[in-house]
């Protein structure tokens, strides 16, 4: 017999599911409190608040910070750009071909990030392109493109093909169309496409220890703090930091592109 | 007089696909015409040529005696009321009705006060501030049309623009733009593949099939004289008759047509066949009689005597009402 109510069963399994997914990002807010700094000693000894003046303090934590929102920003504009004109070109066009290279432009989110990143690695060795700012910003374009472009797409399938026609059937011109008709249409499409792919860049690790040389974004210096045990809390209050910076975006992405049947995220 | 719209041995191919092959055509201004056809006959991408999304193969395409075949849809003096209307979602219906304005560079007040003038003639006087996704189908459909006609096309152009409708609000519909074109005095130009709306609403049609024009001209001269047997198909419930039987009937050994209204039953004739269905349709009764290969169908006025199905009757019709047909 189906019941519109779910069984007791299904209720507690699906709670431990969640509890067991969300619980240790509470873990890592509670340690950003303990007293303790040397080992995550369970139940924290006391609670305090100075690891987030510490954490200020500290000049090792700003460059990595920087560096991370500078990477994260240039990325997701390039991938605005080229992922929005991707979209309009497929979506408008009947090539031969036409396929494969969708296929080719989504590829970069379904290959593992080391795959990515050993090969940008290798091809930046080759080219004698030195490490810097610009070669971590190539390596997450890659992928940020990816988001962008499948947001755009998404809505340029929902959007009703008609409206370009009857915009150019009305007296509209090329530019005029894209301006009154496409662009406020895409717009929250591209608004949330550019969030997803700024926290996805901003929190990236894999793609980036391979482009990125001796510099170090947020998150790579997270990796690396958390093997030393000095003032480990001052870790979990960064994490709170990435943890704020990617995903207030990801959730005013998802509002935005609610109630349609497209896909905002796809796991990265 | 100059013809609104012209076609001159127009062909559009997409690869191997002849969707239209050397259409000639005259649309004459103030004319309703409706172009007629089952999907993939060609009509609607005669429209497209018109409104310019499409561009000929070959020919020519005449608009006031322009040849417009090389200019693209916004400088084209034609307008569109879409299948699915394609309002702009993201507008309020005042926007929408202005938007043809608005591209020209019209200012603000004018074009807003313009586009209630049109939302009046629509009678959707006050419906300005919502937005698309709160009217129904009926009032889209007006403001699709009043998004048009805001630019004051010299020929409107009409793609299936009752097809997404209820049958009653369809037949509001039918009259009021029959009214509108009266009043505006415009050259509409209207695709339909429904043979009823065709005939009731055009005062010209042209019957599509396999890109190819089979008959233009006046819902009567379609109806009561078909050119070929796909005509007769498909506008009319006439009867076809195959040569045999117009030969036993009296005629020459062609295909022919012949309408229900002009088929009477009799006692004996030289054409019989038992009754196999019958329909009652107010005004009359429908039967339906079974010659060897062919079903015949004759229309009894109310009040003569219906002959009972599973029995057996002879046909008889004015000699003139017969009409002989081409054989494609």
């Amino acid at each position: 017999m189906l019941s519109d109510r779910p069984s007791l069963l299904l209720k507690i399994t699906a709670i431990g599911g969640l509890l067991f997914l969300h619980l240790p990002i509470l873990f890592i807010f509670l340690y950003a409190f303990t007293t303790e700094e040397r080992t995550y000693q369970f139940p924290p000894p006391g609670l305090t608040l100075k690891w987030f003046a510490v954490a200020w303090n500290r000049a090792d934590i700003w460059p990595p910070l920087y560096l991370s929102l500078k990477v994260a920003a240039i990325a997701t504009v390039l991938a605005m750009i080229l992922g929005t004109l991707a979209a309009a070109a497929m979506s408008r066009a009947r090539f031969f071909g036409r396929d494969q290279l969708s296929l080719l432009i989504i590829l970069p989110i379904a290959l593992p990030g080391v795959i990515t990143g050993m090969s940008l690695r290798s091809a930046f060795g080759i080219m004698d392109i030195p490490f810097s700012t610009w070669t971590i910003v190539l390596g997450h374009a890659t992928f940020c493109i990816v988001i962008v472009y499948n947001n755009a797409v998404a809505r340029m399938r929902r959007l009703s093909g008609g409206i370009m026609e009857a915009s150019a059937d009305l007296g509209a011109n090329a530019f005029q169309t894209f301006r009154h008709v496409l662009l406020p249409n895409l717009g929250s499409a591209l608004l949330a496409g550019g969030m997803l792919a700024f926290a996805l860049s901003f929190d990236e690790v894999i793609v980036t220890t391979f482009t990125a040389g001796q510099q170090s974004t947020l998150p790579i210096w997270m990796l690396n703090e958390l093997v030393r045990p000095r003032q480990r809390p001052v870790t979990n209050v960064v994490a709170i930091v990435v943890f704020a910076a990617t995903f207030l975006p990801i959730l005013i992405a998802y509002y935005l592109t609610r109630g349609g049947s497209e896909t905002a995220g796809m796991g990265k | 007089m100059t013809p609104a719209v012209e076609f001159a041995n127009v062909s559009r191919h997409f690869g191997p696909v002849k969707a239209v092959d050397g259409v000639d055509l005259t649309i004459v201004e103030g004319s309703f015409f409706a172009m007629l056809g089952p999907s993939g006959s060609g009509k609607t991408t005669c429209l497209r040529l018109i409104s310019g999304f499409e561009k000929p193969t070959t020919g020519a395409i005449r608009i006031f005696g322009e040849d417009v075949s090389a200019t693209p849809p916004h400088l084209r003096n034609v307008n569109t009321v879409f299948q699915d209307y394609a309002l702009f979602p993201h507008m309020n219906v005042r926007d929408n009705v202005a938007y043809g304005l608005m591209v020209k560079g019209m200012g603000r007040a004018r074009r807003h006060a313009r586009a209630e003038e049109m939302l009046a003639l629509v009678k959707l006087e006050g419906y300005g501030d919502r937005k698309p996704a709160q009217l129904s189908g009926g009032q889209r459909q007006r403001v699709a049309l009043a998004r048009a006609l805001v630019n004051e096309p010299r020929v409107l152009l009409l793609d299936e623009p009752l097809g997404a409708l209820d049958l009653k609000l369809r037949e509001a519909m039918q009259d009021e733009l029959k009214a509108l074109q009266h009043k505006l005095g415009l050259t509409f130009v209207f695709v339909t593949h429904d043979q009823h709306e065709a005939l009731s609403m055009a005062d010209h049609l042209a019957v599509f099939n396999e890109g190819r024009i089979a008959q233009i001209g006046t819902p009567q001269d379609i109806y009561d004289r078909p050119a070929t047997r796909f005509v007769a198909d498909f506008v009319g419930s006439s009867n076809v008759l195959p040569p045999e039987l117009t030969r036993a009937l009296g005629g020459p050994a062609q295909w022919a047509s012949l309408r229900p209204e002009a088929t009477r039953l009799a006692q004996t004739g030289p054409v019989s066949g038992t009754v196999i269905a019958l329909r009652y349709l107010g005004a009359g009764t429908r039967v339906v009689i079974r010659a060897g290969e062919t079903e015949i169908a004759a229309l009894v006025p109310a009040g003569q005597p219906v002959p009972p199905e599973g029995t057996t009757t002879a046909i008889a019709f004015d000699r003139n009402a017969l009409h002989l047909m081409g054989t494609d």
